[in-house]
């Protein structure tokens, strides 16, 4: 197994240094408290000190904690009152975590967490309650991975919801949960999720172990988390799916894969992923099987048409004029007569106003994208043709190529796929369809010697798996697949009892 | 270091390999449809090139040029002096031979014509009646492109099992093996119209002589399987059952069609040598003058007799054209060949033992349906 991570090349082993630095206690004096937390936190100007007499002190960042929750169940539970010890205190208070400490650091660690701290005068413990505001956006449709048939939400950018959703649709204790902190300056939580007796425990271990060996300063997104934790960083492919919906993240746990959802990211990540799985919907298993079969099929022929056929256009036009049907003849050579450049330069140039046009549409507002759709798309394109600088065969095949590339259901994917279209095309121009068959082979070859956490990238066709292929090109009804996939190394292989229920038809 | 040097070679061959490929983009190459050879009156060949040159202001145009030289690449070189793009030959479909040239030898231009990776080998080969330049240099009125329109004339002929298939891969394979000759077929010019006439036979690589185009019906029943042909023969009096004629006419013309026949040939005597040739035909029978009782069944075997006692006739009629000629279109040769052990069978030998041969013709006919069809 490979461990190809690029930010822990030199591991250096840790050292132990938690006593050294848990020593600083807290001193019991009022105003050398608050000095401390200040000096601490760097005096920032939402840090609030309240003080309620006689003898006790509020601390807290007004933006993190709760004020409704502060103010109902703190403020008017410690008001008028006296109390003597911080055990009091934390007796006390209705709020379900409520903790001790006398040691700085766990203090402004937990201060900056959201926690309330209450300081009783002349101890040196204090109280954390904690009571963060989580600020987070209701659930909506996933917008970029939308489908027909089936649930109509997507994660959020809240940890807390986006477990909770996952819980929902998988009601079972078998589901684990693990929570890490990655990043030293952004103290990222992040969750593992995976299900127990399903999982392989060993893909769990490198997982986890990926996971806690990052020495990153900070993580914002699980993109980023996914090409710093894959098999192959340098590779274009990604090697593990970025989702945003809940049903397609528990498919995968329930098949017996790795989850993991990133705060502050709407975009979970499921692990190990085979290439074909890319293009496979969550849609798919909601239709019908032959109608599921025929969408699959679709989209890889979709796939095909989308790498090879303006490589094809390229390399028929510039060297093997044979292959071309004589039907075809005609139409090609008239439509090309006008433009003055070399097909490949024709087919590069097409490729990349169509690439600039969704580059424009993706960043622009989305009421002024579809303007720019209409612009470029009938504006930019008539125009082209009449100016002879295209033939208007090469813009259908452009266009079509680009329609098709975005029909893979993984954006990332899709992504890689318009990308790996340039070399083609340029070598398609270099050496016709010899080029082609380089950059063909090269691809091949270069998937080949992929994994994904461990497990074979082309899986299930090399190594060939035939049990797996029932539900990979195409997919076949239920009762054929209940096997899950091995190249997860599932713990149970068996999703059901494969027997029908009405054996015999009657 | 090593792995840089690995990715560096390839990356240095690639940009420098660049330059080796040579382009032939589609719109700036003239793409030859079709070519026609004829003996040349000062020099050895004179070829005529059908040649699509695409042109911004006139679309695109057919050009017809004819020169002569003493090699066909000669004549190719010379065809570009007069063109204003370069002469590809990729886009051939069909190769004409005149009549005075094939009967003078095709073999070095069927060589030149394999040799060469960029011509197809499922273009067609015909003989023209005449000389090919005459056929191609005319301007027809209602043809805008020759090369293509007698590239489709062959090609639904052929499709549709009128004539026999002359594509440049099976005439080769008959003109290199040695049990067999070949046979293609002869197209002319009549009037405003390009025609197919016949079937040109060869002995070896010299036409000797042609059939007719009735006749090439029997040389493709000879050759090949029928799966739907069509056929229109005459009864003549000699075949006519006396009782299935109710008029007083000795003529009875026949059509049918979806005709169906398998072959069978036997080697019986190695010695004469001899062959038993089975043919059974199924076929619709379309349209009989004069009117018979079609609905009788006892009326249509007799003009299923009828029909095989022609046929017979007639095939052997053909096989002993082709015997008197020496040309062995049909592979009798082949069938000896596969059959006799160490027979040391060359074009010579072939050619003497075949004015000899015997061949017991049997034919079975069935008239699967009448009435009217299509």
């Amino acid at each position: 197994m490979k461990f190809k991570l690029p930010f822990n090349k030199k591991q250096t082993p840790i050292v132990i240094q938690a006593t050294k630095e848990n020593v600083e206690m807290i001193i019991p004096e009022e105003n050398n408290f608050t000095q401390m937390i200040k000096d601490a936190t760097h005096n920032p100007s939402d840090l609030i000190v309240k003080s309620i007499p006689p003898n006790l002190t509020l601390i807290y960042i007004k933006n993190l904690v709760n004020d409704q929750i502060l103010n109902d169940h703190i403020i008017t539970n410690l008001q008028n009152k006296i109390y003597e010890t911080p055990e009091t205190i934390k007796l006390s208070l209705s709020l379900p975590e409520v903790n001790i400490s006398s040691q700085l650091e766990e203090t402004v660690a937990s201060l900056v967490n959201g926690s309330v701290l209450i300081y009783v005068e002349g101890y040196s413990p204090v109280v954390l309650a904690n009571i963060p505001k989580r600020e987070s956006r209701s659930l909506s449709a996933p917008e970029n991975e939308s489908q027909v048939i089936g649930a109509q939400v997507g994660f959020n950018e809240s940890l807390s919801t986006n477990i909770s959703l996952v819980r929902r649709n998988i009601v079972s204790p078998d589901l684990c949960n693990e929570e890490f902190k990655v990043g030293k300056r952004s103290n990222t939580s992040l969750s593992l999720i995976y299900m127990n007796g399903i999982a392989s425990d060993e893909m769990v271990n490198t997982l986890r172990q990926r996971i806690k060996d990052l020495d990153v300063d900070a993580l914002l997104d699980s993109a980023v988390l996914v090409e710093m934790i894959d098999d192959n960083s340098l590779s274009p492919f990604p090697q593990m799916l970025l989702t945003e919906r809940p049903d397609r993240f528990c498919d995968g746990l329930l098949n017996g894969k790795l989850g993991v959802i990133v705060d502050g990211s709407s975009m979970a990540i499921v692990c190990p992923q085979s290439f074909i799985e890319f293009f496979e919907s969550r849609e798919d298993k909601n239709l019908r099987w032959q109608v599921a079969t025929f969408v699959r099929l679709l989209r890889f022929t979709a796939i095909f048409l989308s790498i090879f056929l303006t490589p094809i256009y390229v390399g028929a036009l510039t060297f093997h004029y044979e292959v071309i049907p004589q039907a075809f003849l005609v139409p090609l050579s008239e439509s090309r007569a006008l433009v003055p450049f070399p097909p490949v330069f024709e087919a590069l140039l097409l490729e990349f106003i169509i690439e600039l046009l969704r580059e424009a549409g993706a960043r622009l507002p989305t009421k002024i994208g579809q303007t720019i759709g209409i612009v470029g798309g009938i504006v930019i394109g008539t125009a082209a043709v009449q100016a002879g600088i295209t033939s208007n065969i090469l813009l259908i095949i452009v266009a079509l190529s680009a329609l098709a590339s975005f029909t893979t259901p993984s954006y990332t994917m899709g992504n890689v796929i318009r990308l790996i279209r340039f070399p083609i095309i340029i070598l398609a121009g270099f050496w016709g369809f010899f080029g082609i068959m380089l950059a063909f082979c090269f691809i091949l070859i270069h998937l080949l010697r992929q994994t994904s956490l461990g497990a074979p990238y082309m899986a299930p066709f090399y190594p060939p798996r035939f049990q797996d292929m029932r539900d990979s090109l195409i997919r076949m009804p239920l009762p054929y697949t209940a096997k899950r996939p091995s190249n997860v190394r599932p713990a149970d292989e068996d999703k059901f009892n494969p027997e029908p229920i009405k054996p015999e038809k009657s | 270091m090593k792995k840089v040097t690995f990715y560096i070679i390839p990356l240095f061959l690639l940009s420098i390999l660049v330059g080796c490929a040579e382009t032939d983009i589609l719109d700036r190459v003239g793409l030859t449809t079709l070519v026609g050879y004829d003996v040349g009156t000062e020099e050895r060949m004179s070829t005529t090139v059908v040649v699509r040159e695409v042109n911004p202001e006139f679309q695109s145009n057919v050009e017809v040029i004819t020169t002569e030289n003493e090699t066909s690449k000669g004549n190719r070189m010379k065809a570009n002096r007069k063109l204003s793009k370069k002469i590809t030959i990729g886009q051939m479909r069909v190769v004409l031979f005149g009549e005075e040239l094939a009967k003078d030898d095709l073999h070095s231009y069927l060589d030149s014509l394999l040799e060469n990776p960029s011509v197809s080998n499922s273009l067609y080969l015909a003989v023209v009646e005449g000389e090919t330049s005459v056929l191609l240099e005319h301007e027809y009125k209602n043809i805008d492109d020759i090369g293509q329109h007698i590239y489709r004339l062959m090609e639904q002929n052929i499709k549709y099992e009128h004539m026999i298939s002359s594509t440049l891969h099976e005439i080769a394979h008959d003109f290199y093996m040695v049990g067999k000759d070949s046979a293609i077929p002869i197209i002319k010019k009549e009037g405003e119209l390009v025609e197919l006439t016949g079937v040109a036979i060869f002995n070896d690589g010299k036409m000797v002589s042609s059939l007719s185009l009735e006749d090439s019906f029997y040389v493709k029943l000879l050759r090949d399987n029928f799966k739907s042909g069509i056929f229109e023969t005459i009864l003549k009096e000699e075949d006519i059952p006396p009782n299935l004629i109710k008029g007083t006419s000795n003529e009875m013309p026949v059509a049918f069609d979806a005709i169906k026949s398998k072959r069978e040939l036997k080697l019986v005597d190695a010695t004469t040598p001899e062959f038993d040739f089975q043919l059974k035909l199924k076929a619709r029978l379309l349209e009989i003058y004069p009117d018979v009782e079609s609905g009788d069944p006892k009326v249509i075997e007799r003009l299923e007799d009828a029909m095989v006692k022609n046929l017979t006739r007639e095939i052997s009629r053909v096989i002993a054209h082709c015997q008197n000629v020496q040309s062995d279109i049909f592979g009798f040769g082949e069938k000896y060949r596969s059959s006799v052990r160490n027979s040391n069978l060359s074009k010579e030998k072939l050619h003497d033992m075949y004015k000899d041969m015997k061949v017991n013709i049997k034919v079975e006919f069935e008239i699967l349906r009448d009435g009217v069809f299509e």
